[in-house]
């Protein structure tokens, strides 16, 4: 189990190895849609130390503006 | 002229000395973006970067920096690497004056050599990175996407070859930014009206023409494959895609096909842009891949954008500038004399003209906002005389600080639209724009004292010529 450095959800999963086994993993959180590998320097990786600005909070996703917005059907 | 495929580009640009081979072992994470950051920060004639040692991975290559600097734009055209700037923008004009040259179709390409359409993931086929600290996610943002008009799918202009900027969230899934003066936003509204899925193809490492022309501000109507030809002076290549009636730039090294999903939002961002800041999260729509085929061991085309310059500002300086001088020409063909509108994607202008009568300029600037390119961007436009070479900064700088009186040449007119991702728009999408007149007044504005402008000695160009074999 993997906790998210930018949501801190502990949902992510595996999406790639290395072809060199045991270099790195790049993980997903299916929550925030952040992508990571885990050689990133800590700043990307931990989540005590990902930068403030760009966190994400689980909760405002949902209400992120459609860009574009949804059309009707017509 | 035309390259044969993009590896034919790398090989021209290795043959000039414009492709650096990074052999020493790098990390994904920071040195692919760090290495082409710190060249950028290096000048306007750097070369292109390679790096073939990347740890973690067995066999990626990796090109970057491909348009990056004047020189490779001049390859680009097949012009001399040390062709000037304004040579290349009037040689660009008139190429660009050749559309359109009709495409030439092939029954098949090098790209199909590797197949596959069962459990793809797009994160083991590509060697994906970050390239900015604050980005959400791995990007491909040099890639070429082409999409068809729904409402009229047999005008062939209105196939269109784009390029967004596209996150990889999922195995088979990408997000994609569509900006509403986009085209590719006309047809996921069209494909989304009828509850449809909309048919995509995206490329990856392309030759540079149609990498160009994508990213060249068009008609909605025209074609860039007919404008690659033109700027290329030979038919550019095509040959169908699989799953959809689209077109594929035959000398592609990767093709992803797919759709974007009818009615889905997903959570996309922050990317770190052109205009130097990040552009946020939002709720953006889905394509989801079906269908991969590349090269065997291809090579992977990347591009660092962040702070201008980068490499977004070489590739689309001079394709921007065209098309404004093209269209300001058509209102005004006797005056227009050229435009720079490299200045982060156009949103600075730059326009030499010359003038009719009073308060001809500020027309000429009023035309610019109407453009559709001007619709999106240029938020500030600077007209200045036709003697000032806009491509000139220190001339500009001359113009603007005496020939521009506040209380006269400053124009403000509000409520416009600009492309979202300008951070000082507010609300997003919404601007004022400025025009700002630094051409000398003529009658009936009679203001100034621009009587006694300043003139050369007499032999100013015999010394020139002198002076330089001298110094050869
Ligand atoms: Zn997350």
């Amino acid at each position: 189990m993997h906790i998210c450095p930018r949501c801190e959800s502990n949902r992510s999963e595996v999406v790639t190895r290395s072809p060199v086994k045991g270099a790195w993993e790049v993980l997903l959180c299916p929550v925030c849609l952040f992508t990571w590998r885990t050689s990133e320097p800590d700043s990307i990786t931990d989540p005590a130390k990902y930068k403030s600005a760009f966190k994400v909070n689980p909760q405002d996703i949902p209400n992120a503006a459609h860009v574009p917005p949804i059309p009707e059907r017509i | 002229m035309a390259y044969k495929d993009f590896r034919d580009f790398l090989h021209t640009l290795e043959k000039e000395g414009q492709l650096l081979t990074i052999s020493d072992e790098v990390k994904p994470e920071p040195d692919l973006a760090a290495a082409n950051r710190a060249l950028n920060n290096l000048g306007d004639k750097t070369p292109a970067l390679f790096f073939n040692n990347i740890y973690g991975y067995t066999n990626a290559r990796i090109a970057m920096n491909v348009m990056g600097s004047w020189p490779n734009h001049a390859l680009m055209m097949g012009m001399p690497k040390n062709t000037p700037l304004k040579e290349q923008f009037f040689e660009f004009a008139r190429r660009y004056e050749q559309f359109p040259v009709p495409v030439k179709r092939e029954e098949t390409a090098p790209f199909h050599e590797v197949e596959i359409t069962e459990d793809i993931n797009l994160f083991d086929i590509l060697p994906l990175f970050r390239l900015n600290q604050g980005d959400g996610g791995f990007y491909l943002d040099k890639a070429i996407l082409v999409s068809r008009d729904l409402d009229d799918p047999d005008t062939y202009g209105k196939q269109n070859v784009g390029l967004y900027r596209m996150q990889v969230k999922g195995k088979n899934r990408l997000g994609i930014q569509p900006v509403p003066q986009h085209d590719i936003a006309i047809h996921i509204r069209q494909a989304e009206e009828r509850g449809e899925n909309l048919k995509v193809a995206i490329a990856l490492g392309c030759e540079p023409v149609i990498t160009t022309a994508a990213s060249t501000p068009l008609l909605y109507d025209q074609s860039e494959y007919e404008m690659a030809g033109a700027i290329q002076g030979e038919p550019y290549r095509v040959v169908k895609a699989k799953d959809a009636d689209l077109d594929l730039p035959w000398g592609a090294e990767v093709i992803l096909e797919g759709e974007v999903l009818a009615g889905e939002r997903e959570y996309e961002g922050p990317f770190g842009e052109f205009t130097g800041h990040y552009s946020g999260g939002r709720a953006m729509p889905v394509i989801q891949i079906n269908r991969v085929y590349h090269r065997k061991q291809p090579i992977f085309e990347h591009l660092y954008i962040g702070m201008p310059w980068t490499e977004t500002d070489y590739m689309i300086g001079v394709n921007t500038s065209v098309p404004l001088f093209q269209q300001l020409k058509d209102a005004f063909p006797n005056e227009i004399v050229a435009v720079n509108a490299m200045y982060t994607h156009g949103l600075v202008a730059i326009i030499s003209t010359k003038t009719r009568y009073g308060g001809f300029a500020k027309a000429v600037g009023m035309r610019a906002l109407t453009t559709p390119h001007g619709l999106g961007y240029c938020k500030l436009v600077i007209v200045v005389d036709e003697e000032v070479d806009p491509f000139n900064l220190p001339q500009v700088m001359w113009a603007l600080s005496t020939k521009l009186h506040p209380k006269h040449d400053a124009v403000i007119v509000p409520g416009l639209s600009i492309l979202p991702l300008d951070p000082g728009s507010d609300p997003a999408g919404m601007t004022h724009k400025m025009i700002l007149d630094a051409t000398t007044p003529v009658a009936p504005d009679i203001r100034g004292h621009y009587s006694q402008s300043l003139d050369s000695p007499l032999g100013v160009a015999e010394w020139e010529k002198k002076l330089s074999r001298m110094l050869r």
